[in-house]
């Protein structure tokens, strides 16, 4: 199967549905001339036009409002957000409209909606390009939330995003754009709430989303060398949750660590394993642990930065006391 | 049948309402969804309708006048001329208390299901006003002070400062005329109000709530020494597996148990929970006497003491050879006898016992048997054989059950019993 990078995944997955759908159109900073800094969207516009693929000023309340105005009446926008970071911009139109109208309005009116951002440190951005706040959005209730893993889940969850009758947020990590995967050139999509089971283990169940899905991997590779099998699963959509994959994994390794690049405390990784203790309690023999981002602004120092977020040898490290039946007291 | 009209709460915040006009008069006929009277809140002038049909009677409040939420202030009764006094409390349940209108704990806020009554600011038997403060109340959110409502005496007060009260429920009861005798209770005491038509439904579920405050319990005090740290799955495997995690702290197993420790758990040796699984050495020690003078002796000791049992004074002489006593089991073709040696070793005092035995005694004297090697066993067993002359007696048992210079001793000792009996018990 060919191989392609994810930013050309994303390219073709919102290339493919704006010939299937006139209504799909693209807007945000830098979407059209200049392909986003990430080059991500470039020859959109040559193709489709500065009508479905629109520059807008330096102004994210305005364009998400104007998507969601647009969503509610029949179009079906996806919004760039150049940046993960300035999600807290768009917080009143995508958590108070766009989550909601649905709701309010008595299910007359829906926002079939996109809101393509990005996550992920280590890209020497700082504090305030380096963050990964799917956890903010996440908590709305009404959001849907998708953390491609390679450019396989990119292409598969962003065409299956422009689709749903609802907002959706999609974060792709941005040290993974030039990352190449078997994507088919034929079509497909990825069902939301379904989990990818990357590897089979016995032992441990390591739970990861976006990029820390290969840090599990990785993690899981220095543990095969010691003899502990290790269990990779990426979630793939974070709002819904397949539980039902999770919870049947755990079952049978009796141990998990969960990883997610944001803040470790009130995050994804918290919320995933609170479940697992709440629905798995007595099939575990050891507590569920989470390896998230330190509770710290990204820092600018490449040699801090690094030590803010999980690694493989983090990950393999709390794995092995898991399975040595050591004493734990803390993630 | 008589129907209370009573100040609604037309807004979630409201406490009491003014009634701005009447829009029938008294002795009126009423129906079922006619405009009774208009009342004015802090947000809006609304009209209420009549919940019932009949003759408006009994009117108490006067238009212009603030009403708190819940107070009746007329009646809906089947003839124009029923006069009574304006709702008078059922009898039923207030045996002994005095006659008048009751006044309930107010609901202050959206959310509040019981007021804490802070304390009474009109005793009993006072003269009051509908205006007059008549006490406080606490809320999770404030502090108020609640008017009477009502004018008249202060007739019973039934909750103490203190207490929750359900909202709804009657605190007090005033009276139109001073009141001979008045009453004060705990609302711990006091029965569900009936009087109230309003609270019947709350009252139905103020016993469930006060039952549910004294059985909540106490949260256990944690068990310092005894509690076991083990993993969930650990504990339900070996609840499911019928194991017991104590056994694992006997065996000085290192916390937290995990389910792999559970196989260690099974494979311990159900009587001797202090031994590990791992094989000690194993002792095999025989001696050969020339003269077995058991024989004899057991024949005097049943002659001259009575002592019939052999199988007992064997043992005694067995149990006589250990360092401590102990228990002592004669096996002979399959069948086993236990006995208790008593501290004194007296063998007119052993006894039978169902005891796990300290050592077994394996009686193969009547076979033709002259050597044994079955190995150690869970206890050291001394077997007895027939030699050419006199007795072959064998020890076999593990070093972690009983050291060498112990076994030695007990072999000797118990084959210089076996040779001469009657010295080594003299």
């Amino acid at each position: 199967m060919r191989e392609i990078t994810l930013s050309q995944a994303v390219n073709e997955a919102i290339a493919e549905e704006m010939r299937r759908d006139p209504t799909v159109f693209l807007l945000g900073e830098d979407v059209a001339e200049a392909g986003t800094p990430f080059k991500v969207l470039s020859g959109l516009v040559e193709e489709f036009g500065t009508a479905r693929v629109i520059d807008t000023p330096i102004s994210e309340p305005g364009f998400m409002g104007l998507a969601v105005g647009a969503a509610m009446t029949g179009a079906r926008p996806i919004v760039d957000l150049m940046f993960g970071d300035f999600i807290f911009l768009v917080m009143d139109q995508l958590c108070n409209q766009a989550a909601k109208i649905h709701y309010m309005s008595g299910g007359k009116l829906n926002v079939p909606l996109v809101l393509r951002t990005n996550m992920g440190a280590t890209r020497r951005s700082a504090a305030q390009h380096s963050q990964s706040l799917q956890a903010l959005v996440a908590h709305i209730p009404g959001l849907k939330v998708a953390m491609p893993s390679s450019a396989y889940e990119a292409k598969g969850l962003m065409k299956t995003a422009i689709r749903d009758n609802n907002p959706v947020v999609i974060f792709e990590d941005k040290l993974m754009y030039q990352d190449k995967a078997p994507v088919p050139e034929e079509e497909f999509l990825i069902p939301f709430g379904v989990a990818n089971i990357k590897r089979e283990g016995t032992d441990i169940t390591l739970i990861a989303t976006s990029s820390m899905v290969q840090v599990a991997e990785k993690a899981a590779e220095l543990l095969a060398a010691e003899g502990i099998s290790a269990e990779v699963i990426d979630p793939r959509t974070i709002v819904p949750l397949d539980e039902a994959t999770l919870l049947k994994s755990v079952r049978k390794t009796s141990r998990a660590i969960v990883i997610d690049e944001g803040h470790q405390s009130y995050g994804i990784t918290a919320e995933i394993a609170s479940r697992l203790n709440e629905k798995a309690f007595y099939h575990l023999d050891a507590p569920v642990l989470r390896k998230g981002a330190m509770d710290v602004p990204v820092p600018f120092s490449p040699a801090l930065e690094d030590v803010t977020v999980p690694t493989p040898e983090g990950v393999a490290a709390h794995a092995r006391k898991l399975c040595a039946g050591e004493m734990i007291h803390a993630a | 049948m008589r129907h209370d009209v009573t100040m609604p709460q037309l807004g979630m915040a409201q406490d009491a309402g003014r009634i701005v006009a009447w829009l029938k008069a008294a002795g009126d006929t009423v129906a079922k969804g006619d405009a009774l009277f208009e009342v004015e809140t802090d947000k809006a002038t609304m009209e209420v309708e009549a919940q019932a049909s009949g003759f408006l009677t009994g009117i108490t409040a006067q238009e212009g006048e603030d009403v708190p939420v819940g107070a009746v202030i007329a009646r809906i009764s089947d003839s124009a001329e029923d006069d009574s006094p304006t709702p008078a409390p059922s009898q039923d349940q207030s045996d002994e208390l005095p006659e008048g209108r009751a006044v309930t704990m107010p609901q202050l806020g959206m959310a509040q299901d019981s007021g804490l009554l802070v304390n009474w600011t009109k005793a009993l038997g006072d003269k009051v006003a509908a205006d007059d403060i008549l006490f406080e109340v606490e809320t999770d959110k404030s502090t108020m002070e609640v008017p009477a409502g009502l004018d008249g005496y202060l007739a019973a007060t039934l909750a103490e400062a203190g207490e929750d009260v359900p909202v709804g429920a009657t605190l007090a009861i005033i009276s139109a005329d001073k009141p001979a005798t008045t009453t004060a209770r705990s609302a711990m005491s006091t029965p569900a109000p009936t009087e109230a038509k309003a609270s019947a439904a709350l009252a139905a579920t103020t016993p469930a709530r006060a039952e549910e405050q004294p059985a909540r319990k106490p949260h256990p005090a944690p068990a310092a020494q005894g509690r076991i740290l083990a993993s969930p799955k650990a504990r339900r495997l070996a609840l499911e597996r019928g194991l017991d995690l104590n056994k694992l702290v006997a065996a000085g197993h290192p916390q937290p148990f995990h389910v792999r420790d559970l196989d260690d758990l099974a494979n311990l040796p159900a009587k001797a929970p202090a031994t590990t699984t791992m094989t000690a050495a194993t002792i095999r020690l025989t001696a050969e006497i020339a003269t077995d003078g058991f024989t004899a002796f057991a024949q005097w000791a049943a002659a001259s003491h009575g002592l019939t049992d052999r199988d007992a004074l064997l043992a005694g002489i067995a149990g006589a050879s250990l360092s401590q006593p102990g228990i002592v089991a004669i096996e002979r073709h399959g069948q086993t006898r236990s006995f208790a040696i008593p501290p004194d070793r007296a063998l007119s005092a052993i006894t039978r016992s169902d005891d796990p035995p300290t050592l077994i005694l394996r009686d193969l004297r009547d076979t033709a048997l002259r050597a044994v090697t079955t190995g150690a066993e869970d206890t050291p067993v001394l077997t007895l054989m027939s030699g050419h002359m006199g007795l072959i007696l064998t020890l076999e048992c593990r070093a972690d059950q009983m050291a060498a210079p112990a076994a030695i001793a007990l072999l000797s000792a118990f084959a210089g019993r076996m040779e001469q009996p009657l010295r080594h018990l003299l």
